[in-house]
């Protein structure tokens, strides 16, 4: 597999010499634990959306769908659940990146200052893969390095998500989290920090008695 | 387009691989179209009246192009056969992941024949087949088969995904089905007994082989403009939370409940007449049916305190009941707590059974008991023991599961092929007419939800391809009175969604089998469609995304000929196994005794039965005294080879 529809889909390559400084990634993704449904949309959009000839296969995507057992809390009162894992976007040059022998095999996306794998120059020796502190850089069944490139500013993942935000804005008040976000460390952090009450729908219909946005005769 | 079939027969060991060419995708579509063809070729150097439960009889299973083709409108796998328990046409659907990884594996259609001669399971990895020894399997139920296959082959390539039958596959009870990753049951017509007729307990599948989609941009831009369309759709919210567990609280609204074998349509007991089930028991969702842009799916845990019934199954995890698991259980047995009704999805998915059938059968029994029609003599002389057969308790309840898939006593012997066959079997050993109080249509078991006033479900279930089935024709433009729809579909006509005329009624069961025919086999779930039938139109709409996927560019109405076609194929299979018009009917209790509550109080099938049937013939063009398919009409549909059988069988007019 080439990377030919993979730099089609970001906005142009911008070389980056060694040690230069790159501005970090603004917006990245993340995934929230345990809340996946594990229906591997993710997968095949991300896989789909950069293959070169059309072909799906969940081992060739950039983010994957692990079972994580959990212990059981009141968001995860089964304690089961699936993850996506997903590449962080560390600060640039990321750890991936760092230990890169090859000069040109990591470019930049200059919108979206992610770093992406150019598979032209890659020499597929796999020192990125335990480089990765997040274990997020895959290896393809082909010997190809796989590593998020956040589709050129619009993660094809993420608009997938059968969680995604739309699907879970039940009258208008989310019941629960969507899985996948794209969205700046700070927003996520106050996202992920919100208080497990507050986003059930007992809890939300609690709070929306409160403000008085429903009633309690309805 | 071309795919790849396994030829398996287990007779001889014998392991062939063949191309699905092009030309096949083009005439049948893919998916359920393709099995069908399968099963007509088989049994054309076969005989169609052979002993469904004996080696000559083949199973298919087949996935779609559509299905985990990024699509998003999730993923349907389809089993096809001679069905055991109806002695006809035979097939049923599934979701989960099988019918995703599947198509990993080398493999998309697999077609197995011959009997084996000890117990095996077939391998499929990569393209490299093996049958295996499965001696440690047999007499295990669908879980804990699942859970032994996943550990023994390992997460290379892939981790393993199964098809699986139970103890009931193994006794070749007739209502077994098939249970993909121990989750979701391809329930009807008896499936399970098929393969356990061929000593065959599993199929497990791994491979990374990929997916190939031929017009990959097309396809992402057709998945763009789908994600848009459902999430601008408010029902599809209310369905992701809910599933088909949304209509309990409707459906007690408007009477269309199965209470009681159907002496009454609706639920009794305060708590189980509403959907609060899912406020009390619904954690999050954690099982989906892959590439599905919806995922209504959601795992139950039982802790104790939910009420006292529930203290029995404490810490007891499942899929949450859908509807129809609720409509078996609260509505034909009668069961009225959450925690049992739950139960009742779990063990009947374990045991891999269809919970429609053996829910009728139950009930047909207790509802004899308490008319005081056999006494508990009677009743013991079943059992081999003193039995009582309480509405809604759940002892007895489980006492009849296990006679019927343990196969333990005349009881379980009798039912084994479900209500109809039962009730007729024991009839004729009491030497008294029960049929009174059976409900089926066309052999099948009944689909537990009052249908009495509904004139197209009633068509529906009388002239389905599998027995007393809603899912080929689902008459909701009808049910929901969509006069919007009925517009739509039949050029500014309204009388398809007006309960008070049986007119358009057979028109509409014709036109919605060939769109369903066609869904099934593009292999995507029908509820994307369902939840908006108007806006994703199998023919136009997702003909786009069959196009991307395939390559094959039909326009609307070739699309719905070749929907047509494949509905005509089924017709003739059940005409080769003597199927006539007389086969097309229902059950006493739904075409004489009045509907006895709700808002349709007083209504009975028989209303406009005949009618409606005679118009769905017409627009169908099959003749109306035989119900025999015409040569003229089959000519029409390309399909002049299939006549011409038809026609040395002497099934064609």
């Amino acid at each position: 597999m080439s990377a030919v529809r993979q730099k089609e889909m970001v906005t142009g390559r911008v070389d980056y010499p060694r040690g230069a400084e790159v501005p970090n990634v603004v917006e990245k993704l993340f995934a929230l634990r345990n809340q996946c449904t594990e229906c591997n949309v993710c997968e095949v959009a991300c896989s789909l959306a950069h293959s070169p000839d059309g072909t799906i296969n969940p081992q060739y995507a950039r983010l994957r769908i692990d079972h994580a057992p959990h212990k059981p809390s009141r968001v995860n009162p089964l304690g089961i659940g699936f993850v996506a894992e997903i590449c962080h976007h560390c600060g640039n040059p990321p750890p991936c990146a760092d230990v890169c022998p090859v000069e040109g095999a990591f470019y930049y996306d200059p919108e979206t200052k992610a770093a992406i794998i150019d598979q032209d120059n890659c020499i597929q020796c796999m020192e990125c893969v335990p480089g990765c502190p997040f274990d997020v850089v895959f290896v393809a069944p082909s010997g190809e390095l796989l590593k998020c490139d956040l589709c050129g500013g619009d993660p094809v993942c993420v608009k997938a998500c059968a969680t995604r935000p739309e699907m879970l804005n039940e009258g208008k008040q989310y019941v629960r989290l969507p899985v996948l976000f794209h969205e700046e460390q700070a927003e996520f952090n106050a996202i992920s920090k919100q208080k497990p009450e507050a986003r059930d729908e007992v809890g939300m219909m609690q709070a929306m008695l409160e403000r008085g946005e429903i009633s309690s005769s309805a | 387009m071309e795919s790849r079939l396994l030829r398996v027969n287990l007779s001889t060991g014998e392991l062939t691989g063949e191309v699905i060419p092009h030309s096949v995708f083009e005439r049948w579509i893919g998916g359920s179209g393709i099995n069908n063809w399968i099963l007509w070729e088989h049994f054309l150097t076969h005989d169609i009246n052979c002993d469904p439960r004996g080696p000559d009889n083949i199973f298919i299973f087949g996935v779609g192009p559509l299905a985990g083709s990024g699509a998003g409108s999730g993923v349907k796998g389809r089993i096809t056969f001679k069905s055991p328990c109806y002695n006809m046409f035979g097939d049923s659907a599934g979701g989960g992941k099988f019918p995703y990884m599947v198509r990993f594996s080398g493999y998309e259609y697999i077609a197995i024949t011959g009997r084996a001669p000890r117990p095996v399971y077939l391998h499929i990895c990569n393209g490299e087949v093996e049958l295996r020894d499965a001696a440690h399997l047999w007499g295990r139920d669908t879980a804990e088969t699942h859970a032994l296959l996943q550990q023994e082959l390992g997460d290379y390539p892939s981790k393993a995904h199964t098809l699986t039958i139970s103890q009931a596959g193994e006794k070749q009870v007739g209502i077994a089905g098939v249970v993909s990753d121990a989750l979701r049951i391809h329930a009807r017509g008896g499936g399970g007994a098929v393969l356990g007729s061929k000593n065959l307990k599993a199929i497990a599948v791994q491979g990374n082989g990929g997916i190939r989609i031929q017009r990959p941009e097309n396809m992402l831009a057709w998945s763009d403009d789908f994600r848009q369309r459902i999430d601008g759709n408010e029902a599809v919210y209310g369905f992701k939370r809910r599933g088909t567990l949304g209509a309990v609280e409707m459906y007690q609204h408007i009477g269309s409940h199965f209470w009681r074998n159907n002496q009454g349509n609706m639920f009794r007991g305060d708590e189980i007449r509403s959907d609060n089930w899912v406020k009390k028991y619904h954690k999050y969702s954690e099982v989906c049916s892959s590439d599905c842009f919806i995922a209504c799916d959601g795992k139950y845990k039982i802790d104790g305190s939910e009420s006292e019934a529930a203290k029995k199954y404490a810490g007891e995890t499942f899929r949450r009941p859908e509807y129809l698991t609720t409509g078996s259980a609260a509505g034909a047995l009668d069961v009225r707590d959450w925690a049992e009704v739950a139960h009742w999805g779990k063990l009947t998915n374990d045991y891999g059974i269809d919970n429609q059938d053996l829910s009728c059968s139950i009930a047909f029994l207790m509802e004899l008991r308490e008319r005081d029609l056999i006494s508990d003599r009677d009743v013991a002389e079943l059992f081999g023991h003193e039995q009582t057969l309480r509405w809604g308790n759940m002892d007895d309840i489980e006492a009849c599961v296990d006679a019927i898939v343990f196969q333990k006593n005349p009881f379980g012997e009798l039912f084994r092929d479900g209500p109809y066959y039962g009730a007729l079997k024991y009839s004729e050993m009491k030497g008294q007419n029960f049929m009174k109080y059976a409900t089926y249509g066309k052999g099948g078991a009944s689909f537990t939800e009052e249908m009495r006033p509904f004139p197209t479900w009633m068509n529906n279930m009388a002239v389905a391809s599998r027995g007393a089935d809603h899912l080929k024709g689902i008459g909701l433009i009808e049910k929901f009175q969509r006069k919007d729809l009925s517009k739509i579909y039949f050029d500014g006509r309204t009388e398809a969604a007006d309960l008070s005329t049986p007119e358009l009624k057979g028109a509409c069961t014709a036109l919605v089998e060939n769109q369903v025919a066609l869904l099934n086999s593009y292999g995507v779930c029908l509820f994307h469609w369902m939840l908006d039938p108007a806006g994703y139109t199998p023919q136009d709409y997702y003909g786009q995304a069959y196009a991307a996927a395939t390559g094959i560019d039909y326009t609307p109405e070739e699309l719905m000929l070749a929907g047509e076609r494949i509905c005509n194929l089924e017709k003739a299979f059940n005409s080769r196994v003597g199927m006539r018009r007389e086969h097309d009917t229902v059950c006493e209790r739904w075409m004489w005794e009045p509907n006895p509550e709700g808002m349709y109080e007083g209504k009975v099938a028989a209303d406009m039965f005949d009618t409606v049937l005679d118009e769905y013939y017409e627009w169908r063009g099959w003749d109306r005294e035989s119900g025999l398919q015409t040569r003229e009409r089959l000519q029409r549909l390309g399909m002049d080879d299939v006549a011409d059988v038809l026609a040395a069988d002497g099934a064609l007019i």
